[in-house]
This record gives C-alpha cells, sequence and structure tokens, in this order.
C-alpha cells in the first residue's frame, strides 16, 4: 500500500487529528466507568447525595466534551477520506494516461473502468470508517485493559489473555478474506464487462436476438460474482460470535476471579464491577469493530486492486528531442513488430524512406500488418526488431508531446467524443482559431455537416452517434488537419466516404499539406495510385515497394487488386 | 420529493418480500439472540449481587450461574452466525435480482434509449448504484432488526427491574431519532448529488478510458485529466458533504445516549441511597445492571439512526437504479403477433416517414416495393439516410407514419424476433463479443456443429487466418484481446451471416475493411447466397451493385433515383455522376 499512503501527504494534519480527537473521546469513556465506581462506593455507599449529583454532572459534562470531540474527528476523517480518494483517483486517471497501447492491451478496459470508480469507493468508505474508528476500537480495548491493571493486577491478567486472541481472530479471518474480496472484485468487472459490451453492441445482439443468450450469460456471471459475495460472507460473518464467545468467557472467569477475591478481601464489590464494565466496553467495541473490519478488509482487496495499475508502468521511455523539422524524412530500416503475447509477427523486415512532402500508400489484404505497420510511427508501439528514424533521430529520443505532437492521424475507427465540434477539433491544438478550424473542416470535406449542424457549437453525442459513418471519418480528418502535423496518417480513414467525396478530399488533402508526409492506408488502389511510393503488405512483409507504374509492372498481387477495381470497369465504360 | 422517496422504499421492500422465508428465520433467530443477549447481564447482575464482601460471597451458587451464562453464550453466537449468513444470503440475492432485472430491461429498452443516454452512466447504475445499495441493505438487515428488537426487550427488562428509572429512558432516548430523522432528510439531497456526480464521471470514465487509444494517438492526455479532474473535484465536494452532514448523526445521539446515563444514574443512585435499609431495597447490583441495560438500550438508536443515514444513502442508489428497471420498454410484440417463418422476401414500403427529432426531417414520404429474391442496392452521399434505412427495415425504429409490410405483413405485427432472425445483417461497424471465435460465429446459430462453422468460415474466406491464430477457432476474442484486425472482425461477421443463410440480408459497407481481393471472393460467394434471397446492400463502391436489381440513389432521405444500373446510367443523373466521378481517371 505504500504506493497509495503518499496520496495521504496532503491529508497528515487530518488523517493525524481525526484519529487522535477519536482517542480523547474514547478515553472520556473509559472514565466513565471510574466515575460510576465512584458514584457507587462513595455516593450510594456513604449516602452522599451532593457527591451523586456532582458525578452525574460529571458524567453530562465528559458527553458534551465528547460531542465536540467526536464531530471534530468526523469533519477530518471525512475531509482526509475524500480528499485522498479523490487524489488517488486523480493520479489513477493520470497513470492510466502514461500507459501505452501494450499495457492497455493486456490490462483492459472494462477493469481499469471498475478500479476508477467501484474500487475507489470501496476506498473511500474503508478509510473514512478507518479514520473514525479503527484507531478509536484499539484504543478502547488496550486501554481498558489498562485500566484493569490499575484495579488489580491478578484479574487484569484475563485482559491480557483474552485481547492478543482477539487480535489473533481478527486479523486471522482479514488476511483470509482478502483475496477472497479481490475475486469479487474481479467478478464484478466480468459483470461490468457484459453491460458495457451489451451497451456498445446493442444492434448486432438484436438483429441475431440473442437478448435471450446475453440475459442468461449475464445472470450467469452475476451468480458467479453472488456466490462468492455470499462466501465470503460467511467467513467474515465468523468475527462477531467468535469474538462474542471470547469476551463472554473472559467476562465469566473474570467475575468467578473476581469473587474469590472478594471473598478474601483483596477486592472490593464496586471494583468487579469497574471490571465488568471494562469488558462490556470491549464487547461493545468489538461488535462495532466487525463491521469496519468488513469495510477495511474490501478496502484493502480493493486498494490492492488499484496499487496494481499503479506498478503497471509504461514499457515506454521517451527522450526529450522535439520533432521541429522532418529533414530526411522517416526512415524504417529492417522493422519487425511482434505483439506481446501473439505467436507471429504482425510486421517483418519492413525497410522504405519516406521523404518530406511524399505521400506513401499502404496497400495489402486483410490482416496483412498496415495498421500494425503505420501504429510503429507515433510510436503507439516499439519495433520489435530494426529501427526507425525520422529527421536523422531515433524515434525513441523525440520526448512523447514533441512526437505526437508533429503527427496527425485518423484512426481506423472513427471517434468523436461527447461535447461540441469546436471541443472536438481542438483536441488536434489547443490554440485553434475558429478560422483555423474551419479551414482544415473545408479541407476534410466536413463543411456541409457544421452547416447542416447548425455551426461549430453544435453537440456532438458520445461516440459522435448523432452523426453518420461517413460524417464522422470526415470530422476525425479535419481533427487531425487542425494539428497543421508533419506527418499525417489516414488509416482507411475514407471507408465510409462515396468514392467521389474520396476523390476530392485526397486532393484538397494533397493540396493543402505540401510539406507533410502523408501515409495513406487504403483497400482501395485509386486511393494510393497517385503516391509517391506504395508499399504493398502481404503477410507481414513488404511484398513490393514502388510508384503505381513500376508495381503494375512488377508485382501480380498489385495488378490483381488494381484490375479488381479498375480493369473491367473500364471495358465496359467504354 | 418524499413521495419519491416512499415509492423507492415500498419497491424496495417489494423485493425483499421475496425472500419472506427466510426474513422470517432472520427475525426468529434475532429474537433470540436479542433475548439471550440480555439474559446473560442479568446472571451476571445475580452473580454480582452475591459478592458482597469479605467472607461473604457464595462461589458454588456463582459458578452454577456463570455456566448457564457460558452456555447462553456459546448458543448465542451460533445463532449470531446463522443469522449473519442468512442476512447475507437475503441482501446478495436481492442485490442479484436487481441487476438481473436491471439488465433484461436495458435488452428490452428500445434502441433510441441506448442511443441517446451516456452508457457510462447506465453502467455505473447497474455496477456502482447497486453496490451500494448493498452496503446500505446489508446494514440494514444486521443492525435494524436486532436494533429494534433490543430495544424492545431491554425496556421490557428496565420495566421489570425499576420502571421509574426505566420511565426516564423511555422518555429521553426517542430524542435521538428525532435528531437522526432531521439530520437525515436533509442529507439524502446531498447523497443524490453524489450518485448522480458519480454516474457522471463513470459516463466520462467510460468514455475516455473506452477509447484511450484515441486520446494518446492526439496527446490529448492533459485535456482529458483536466475534464476529469474537473468531475472529480465537484464529486469531492459532494462527497464530503454527503459523508460529513450524515456522520453527525452517531456523536449527537452517543450525546443524548450520554444524558441518558447520567440521568439513570443519578435517579438510580438517589433510589439505592433511599431505599438503603427498606424491606425491598434497590441494589448496587440492580444498578449496575440498569446501567448496562441502558448501554444496551441506547447503542441500538445510535445503530438505528447510523442505518438511517446509510439508508439515505442506499435509497438515493435504489432510485436511480428503479429509474432504469422502469424505463419503459419497447413496445412488446402483440400477443397475436404474426411469428415470420419461411417468408418469401416480399418487402413493400408505403408512405413511410421517419425521424430520429420532430425538429429535423429525415425520410419523408417514402414508398418502395421489392418482389421476393431481388437485390436491392442502396447508394448515395453520407448522411443520405441508408443506414436510417437499414434501423427501420431491422426495426430498431419504428416508423413514424406509414408502414413497412414483409409478405403483405405490417412489421409491426410480426414478432421482433422472428423478422430479425429472418434478417441475416453485417454491418461496417464490426462487433464481436467476449468469447472464442467460435462463439462469436455461432452467434446465431449455438447449435451449429464445428463442420458447419468451419463451412461457414471458409465462405467468408476467414478459415485460413483464425486457423492461424493462437488457439484456432478457440481463441479468444473482445474486449481487450483486440488483436484482430478490422478486416478479420469483418469476416468473422460474415461469417456469422454465411452460417444462418437467412432468407432476407441486409449487407451495410459489409467489405469496408477488406481488401479487395477477398472482397471479390466474399461478393462471390454472397452473390451465391442471394439467390433467391431478398437482400439489400449498401455500398460505395459501385461495382460490387451493379448487378443488383434495383438501385435505390437516396439522398436527403428520400430516393431520387430508382431503376437498374444500365438504366441509371442512361438516364444521366446522380448516379451516373457518382459512377464517373469513382471511374474518372484523375
Amino acid at each position: 500500500m505504500k504506493k497509495l499512503a503518499k496520496f495521504l501527504k496532503g491529508y497528515i494534519p487530518e488523517t493525524i487529528l481525526g484519529p487522535l480527537f477519536k482517542l480523547l473521546e474514547a478515553s472520556l469513556e473509559l472514565i466513565v466507568p471510574l466515575v460510576i465506581a465512584g458514584l457507587i462506593d462513595n455516593g450510594i455507599g456513604k449516602s452522599d447525595k451532593p457527591y451523586i449529583i456532582k458525578m452525574c454532572l460529571l458524567l453530562v459534562l465528559l458527553g458534551a466534551v465528547g460531542l465536540a470531540f467526536s464531530v471534530t474527528a468526523q469533519y477530518f476523517a471525512a475531509k482526509a477520506s475524500c480528499g485522498f480518494v479523490s487524489k488517488m483517483r486523480y493520479s489513477l486517471f493520470e497513470h492510466i494516461q502514461t500507459l501505452s497501447y501494450t499495457e492497455l492491451d493486456t490490462i483492459g478496459t472494462s477493469t481499469l473502468i471498475t478500479r476508477m470508480t467501484n474500487d475507489s469507493n470501496q476506498v473511500q468508505t474503508g478509510l473514512n470508517l478507518t479514520l473514525r474508528l479503527l484507531l478509536r476500537s484499539p484504543f478502547v480495548v488496550f486501554g481498558a485493559m489498562i485500566m484493569a491493571f490499575t484495579i488489580d493486577v491478578k484479574s487484569a491478567l484475563t485482559f491480557a489473555v483474552v485481547i492478543p486472541l482477539l487480535c489473533v481472530v481478527v486479523f486471522g479471518i482479514m488476511l483470509a478474506s482478502i483475496p477472497l474480496y479481490k475475486k469479487v472484485q474481479s467478478r464484478l468487472d466480468g459483470v461490468l464487462g457484459k453491460t458495457r459490451e451489451n451497451l456498445h453492441g446493442v444492434r448486432v445482439i438484436r438483429a441475431f436476438c440473442q437478448e435471450d443468450e446475453q440475459i442468461e450469460e449475464f445472470e450467469r456471471r452475476n451468480e458467479a460474482l453472488t456466490d462468492m459475495q455470499k462466501f465470503v460472507g460467511k467467513i467474515s460473518a465468523l468475527m462477531n460470535p467468535i469474538t462474542y464467545i471470547l469476551i463472554n468467557v473472559a467476562t465469566l472467569v473474570l467475575i468467578y476471579t473476581g469473587a474469590v477475591q472478594v471473598k478474601h478481601g483483596s477486592l472490593t464489590q464496586g471494583e468487579v464491577v469497574a471490571l465488568y464494565n471494562y469488558m462490556a466496553q470491549i464487547l461493545v467495541e468489538l461488535v462495532k469493530m466487525a463491521n469496519l473490519i468488513i469495510s477495511i478488509t474490501k478496502a484493502l482487496a480493493s486498494a490492492g486492486r488499484i496499487q496494481s495499475v499503479f506498478e503497471t508502468s509504461s514499457t515506454m521511455t521517451y527522450g526529450d528531442a522535439e520533432l521541429s523539422d522532418l529533414g530526411d524524412g522517416i526512415v524504417f530500416d529492417g522493422v519487425s513488430l511482434r505483439y506481446s503475447g501473439a505467436a507471429e509477427a504482425s510486421v517483418q523486415n519492413i525497410s522504405f524512406t519516406a521523404k518530406k512532402g511524399e505521400t506513401i500508400g499502404i496497400i495489402g489484404g486483410t490482416g496483412s500488418g498496415k495498421s500494425s505497420l503505420i501504429n510503429l510511427i507515433p510510436r503507439f508501439y516499439d519495433a520489435t526488431e530494426g529501427k526507425i528514424l525520422i529527421g536523422g533521430k531515433r524515434i525513441s529520443e523525440y520526448s512523447k508531446d514533441g512526437l505526437r505532437e508533429a503527427i496527425g492521424i485518423v484512426p481506423q475507427k472513427a471517434v468523436l467524443f461527447s461535447g461540441t465540434i469546436r471541443e472536438n477539433m481542438l483536441w488536434g491544438n489547443g490554440n485553434a482559431t475558429d478560422e483555423e478550424i474551419m479551414r482544415a473542416i473545408e479541407i476534410a470535406q466536413g463543411a456541409s455537416i457544421v452547416a447542416d449542424k447548425g455551426g461549430l457549437d453544435a453537440h456532438i453525442e458520445q461516440g459522435g452517434k448523432n452523426l453518420s459513418g461517413g460524417q464522422r471519418q470526415r470530422l476525425t480528418i479535419a481533427r487531425a488537419l487542425v494539428k497543421k502535423p508533419k506527418i499525417l496518417i489516414l488509416d482507411d480513414s475514407a471507408s465510409a466516404l462515396d468514392y467521389a467525396t474520396d476523390a476530392t478530399l485526397r486532393s484538397s488533402i494533397a493540396k493543402n499539406t505540401e510539406d507533410t508526409t502523408v501515409f495513406i492506408v487504403s483497400q482501395r488502389a485509386s486511393s494510393i495510385m497517385h503516391a509517391d511510393k506504395i508499399i504493398l503488405l502481404d503477410d507481414g512483409e513488404a511484398a513490393a515497394i514502388g510508384t503505381h507504374e513500376e508495381l503494375l509492372a512488377t508485382s501480380d498481387i498489385y495488378r490483381e487488386i488494381y484490375e479488381t477495381q479498375f480493369g473491367r470497369e473500364e471495358d465496359e465504360n467504354e | 420529493m418524499n413521495n419519491k422517496k416512499s415509492s423507492t422504499l415500498s419497491k424496495v421492500l417489494s423485493y425483499i418480500g421475496r425472500y419472506k422465508f427466510l426474513m422470517l428465520v432472520s427475525a426468529l433467530l434475532a429474537i433470540g439472540i436479542v433475548a439471550l443477549t440480555l439474559y446473560v447481564p442479568i446472571l451476571i447482575g445475580d452473580s454480582i449481587d452475591l459478592i458482597i464482601g469479605k467472607d461473604n460471597v457464595d462461589l458454588a451458587a456463582i459458578a452454577k450461574l456463570l455456566i448457564t451464562a457460558g452456555i447462553m453464550v456459546v448458543i448465542t453466537a451460533v445463532m449470531q452466525w446463522i443469522m449473519s449468513s442468512i442476512n447475507n444470503k437475503i441482501t446478495y440475492h436481492i442485490v442479484r435480482d436487481m441487476r438481473n432485472e436491471a439488465f433484461s430491461r436495458l435488452e428490452r429498452l428500445p434502441i433510441s434509449y441506448i442511443d441517446s443516454n451516456s452508457k457510462g452512466d447506465i453502467v455505473s447504475r447497474i455496477i456502482s448504484d447497486v453496490d451500494q445499495f448493498a452496503d446500505g441493505l446489508l446494514l440494514g438487515f444486521t443492525q435494524l432488526f436486532t436494533g429494534v428488537l433490543t430495544i424492545v426487550g431491554t425496556l421490557l427488562f428496565m420495566l421489570f427491574i425499576n420502571w421509574k428509572i426505566a420511565l426516564v429512558v423511555v422518555v429521553l432516548t426517542p430524542i435521538s431519532l428525532v435528531i437522526a430523522r432531521f439530520i437525515g432528510t436533509r442529507t439524502h439531497s446531498m447523497f443524490t448529488l453524489r450518485s448522480k456526480t458519480n454516474g457522471e464521471q463513470t459516463a466520462n470514465i467510460d468514455e475516455t478510458l473506452g477509447n484511450q487509444k484515441v486520446v494518446i494517438a492526439f496527446s490529448h492526455e492533459d485535456e482529458a485529466l483536466e475534464r476529469f479532474g474537473e468531475i472529480n473535484a465537484r464529486l469531492e465536494k459532494a462527497s464530503l458533504k454527503a459523508i460529513f452532514f450524515s456522520s453527525l448523526v452517531n456523536p449527537t445521539t452517543r450525546f443524548v445516549n450520554n444524558i441518558v446515563y447520567a440521568a439513570v444514574a443519578l435517579t438510580g443512585a438517589f433510589a439505592a441511597v433511599m431505599t438503603a435499609g427498606a424491606s425491598v431495597p434497590f441494589t448496587v447490583g440492580q444498578l449496575s445492571c440498569l446501567l448496562s441495560y441502558t448501554n444496551q438500550y441506547t447503542k441500538p438508536f445510535n445503530e438505528i439512526s447510523g442505518v438511517v443515514t446509510e439508508f439515505q444513502n442506499a435509497l438515493a442508489c435504489a432510485g436511480r437504479i428503479f429509474e432504469l428497471i422502469e424505463q419503459e420498454r419497447e413496445i412488446p410484440d402483440a400477443p397475436d403477433a404474426l411469428v415470420l417463418t419461411d417468408p418469401s422476401g416480399e418487402i413493400k414500403i408505403t408512405d413511410a416517414s421517419f425521424s430520429y427529432t420532430p425538429e429535423k426531417k429525415l425520410i419523408e414520404h417514402l414508398d418502395l416495393s421489392v418482389a421476393a429474391g431481388k437485390r436491392v442496392a442502396i447508394v448515395g452521399p453520407t448522411g443520405c439516410g441508408k443506414t436510417t434505412f437499414i434501423n427501420l427495415l431491422m426495426r430498431f425504429y419504428d416508423v413514424n407514419s406509414g408502414k413497412i409490410e414483409v409478405d403483405g405483413t405490417d412489421i409491426r405485427n410480426i414478432t421482433r424476433d422472428s423478422l430479425r432472425g429472418n434478417f441475416g445483417m453485417v454491418l461496417q461497424e464490426t462487433w464481436l463479443i467476449g468469447g472464442t471465435v467460435r462463439d462469436n460465429i455461432a452467434m446465431g446459430r449455438p447449435d451449429a456443429t464445428d463442420e458447419e462453422i468451419k463451412n461457414a468460415a471458409k465462405l467468408a474466406h476467414a478459415h485460413s487466418f483464425i486457423k492461424r491464430l493462437s488457439n484456432g477457432y478457440d481463441t479468444i476474442i473482445g474486449d481487450s484481446g483486440g488483436s484482430l484486425s478490422a478486416g478479420q472482425r469483418q469476416l468473422i461477421c460474415i461469417a456469422r451471416v454465411m452460417l444462418t443463410l437467412p432468407p432476407m440480408l441486409i449487407l451495410d459497407e459489409a467489405t469496408s475493411s477488406i481488401d479487395t481481393r477477398t472482397e471479390i471472393k466474399i461478393q462471390e460467394a454472397f452473390s451465391k447466397m442471394m439467390v433467391g434471397r431478398t437482400s439489400f446492400v449498401v455500398a460505395h463502391r459501385l461495382s460490387t451493385i451493379k448487378n443488383s436489381d434495383i438501385i435505390l440513389v437516396m439522398k436527403d432521405g428520400n430516393i431520387i433515383e430508382q431503376g437498374s444500373h444500365k438504366e441509371l446510367l442512361r438516364r444521366g443523373g446522380f448516379y451516373r455522376e457518382l459512377y464517373d466521378s469513382q471511374f474518372a481517371k484523375t
């Protein structure tokens, strides 16, 4: 928990003062049995009425001071726990932002979401209760023991025996249930995952009439979660009865030995009552603590899960160079990429050079490694072999922002975020003016969308679902253009556009990005045939590299692709 | 507000009502536990009374009393454990039921609800809100029951020992409940705000982390963090307020209890002094017993008041869950709705109009008649209403006016399952469930044999790449195991349809991410499949639709041209323009 403890730093006064006030309050409570003992022995014993009244007023005073202490403690506890979790959640979010594609692939989205939300909430509840009660309870328990010693050493030995036993029980049950609560949380991941999956795939599920099967699968996962919760619940539920037995047996022993001592004259009746009261206080505290311990155990399990995200750090390290000029362009030298956990390399031994201002087309079959190849340029993944140079420097020498700010990428899946069109466009460059944004949108052939939706302030829903696929693609292209990138990557990003729009779009991009090196991944020969260089990928390897004319002459595969799209059409067209 | 709260409460009670028997057992155990826990102090009080002074102690009698007490303690402990386990069971089963119901409601909600609500917020309701509700409920069970019983029981015992002093307790203690209620009603709105902010945060987390790769690609981490930080700060404030103000209940009620305690000590001590030497004296043993009862009596008030605040939170969460569960489901199939079996596939659309929002008209007065087994292609610029057209055919949305008929029956009079089951659909946006490749292909026909699945995959040209995956057809794909390329995912979706061979087909840019050589082979497979099947094909590559029987050219929600490829070319309209632009040599 070391990594998490640092978030308490800003709340040191609160974390100390909270429990401290709680302790003060508890110590007041410990005085109560003494007051009662005095009341019995002096007040009733000597029939001293003013003394009785004095003692009772003292009890009220103790209560009032206790109230003040307690409210103060609650405030500090609430402040520290809310602050802690807020900070932790912020840092966790910040940390996730530093993870690279590889880590995101391994961890998975669903579990990250549960850890950000549900696990964090558990930690908050646990911490709040801890600050409020955890110190208080042991303090009362040990305090009661010490007070017992001041009354009678021999009788107090019972306390000295039972308290360690209580500790063993409490910690034993805690240790046993932490891993179980972790399992509960990971099953909760499963339930959350299913929910998300169904929200995102609702159309396909309905199209295949899969509703009932999905409900069945959800219920199965939910049942597994419930079973685990019940199982761990049974174990946690042992805490209360076991401690109850221990304390009561101790009480009985205490009274019997007390009775023997009174018989021998070494103890008074009032003292036995006081000892009994101390034992009763321990019992009350432990009952309170049993629920607390469950919350703390849950919180610890959740904290462990959060901690493990913090421990996953990005495998990438960055240099500090800025990418101010492309210089000699982009050089791939014997580059291969094998995803972690994959059996085969997705990209194999690729070498090529892309000069400043050139347009590079990438074409190839389904699963031939086109997206993998271009994912290497912004360093979403690191090449497992070979090296990539940009502007004469190895790609790893650049700072993260330096590199990414120079590259505009339009991913295959056109994702927009909830907010206005302008907000989405500012993703490319936070300082862009409205003119610059409109310029980029015009280049991306999206002016009609903006006009249609009612200007840059028009609202876009999560995922851009109030736009059609083609509209989304044009806006994602515009978003990349707002950056005025030195390298522009279009990853099959015009697939939802009709050919006419696609052609206008390409020529408009070509016209407006003279110094930009453009990578175009496409299925359409028409999209890449005018490129300065075409890389034809086949099963992860570069089957051919050259211009359209060269490839037509030398590559059978390329010719075949071209002909399937153009050849026969032309014949008919005539 | 109060009305809404009480109705949420009654709904919660109806869930609890399902476990009447267990509740009864739990209640009986609680009575037993409370009775015994109260009985033990009496035994101890009696033994203390036997400890009078030096050489005045009846050890044998004390031992007897204590052994009885010991047995009671063990029995109590066993009952406690059983009761806790039962309470756990009830709580987790209620929670399970709620989640199941929320999820199955989700599967029956109109798509428009899912389209127009934040997914993260829905997730937050099913996960976080249900969880917080469970916490509150469990606390309620474990403490409310025994709490109330303890109060009643202790009261009886106290009345039995000394009714005058007991009266003092009875009059003073309810003050704490008044305080708890006062604070509780004031914190409910704070908890609602907290729950709402929590939902908002989950929505933000869902959206950002769900698209984390885009965030990375745009170096947008700082801005994303800033947006998150803003919501996070608001959540911190809302939580602090809710937690602090609700936590005031405990200390204040405890203060009330302390006053009660002092009052009992005072009256008890006076009683003892005054009755000293009387025939029925009020003994010190009785006083210590009363004081310990006072503690036991006031403690549950303390706990109940704690439960009251915790319950505010639980109710706020439950309210959000019920909102989802009670969301109006899509209009259910009429009881006499037709189950479509082996349709010929004749489709007729008469005067259909539809728009997502009333302000923005989309499809207006659409008429179309497609004979059985015909191939229909839909072309048009992006945003012209092609996808909407498919939404209507599949009944993801219903037309606002006019009607769509399949085999002469209005599709609103056909069961949704049978209508959708007779359509095979491949969309541009691929979607795979978390599971094996086999599960994904067999989605429409879970009973398919391995042989059939393999054949379907071969037809979709997916077999060769699936074979090469680390575990072949058993490779797990979906959520994060997404090492498949967009094209490969699309091939799996095509294999799904190849397996079910439905009488009608919808292919919406079904091959957009697939390379053209594979595409041609798949087109051949599709062509074979389309024989005798009514099919709708949306495609940008006009080459793939040339052979359609009818081509619909759509623009701004209307069909502006329709006819065969040759006819449309001859007409020289919008289609001709599109066609030329596609094959024009630039």
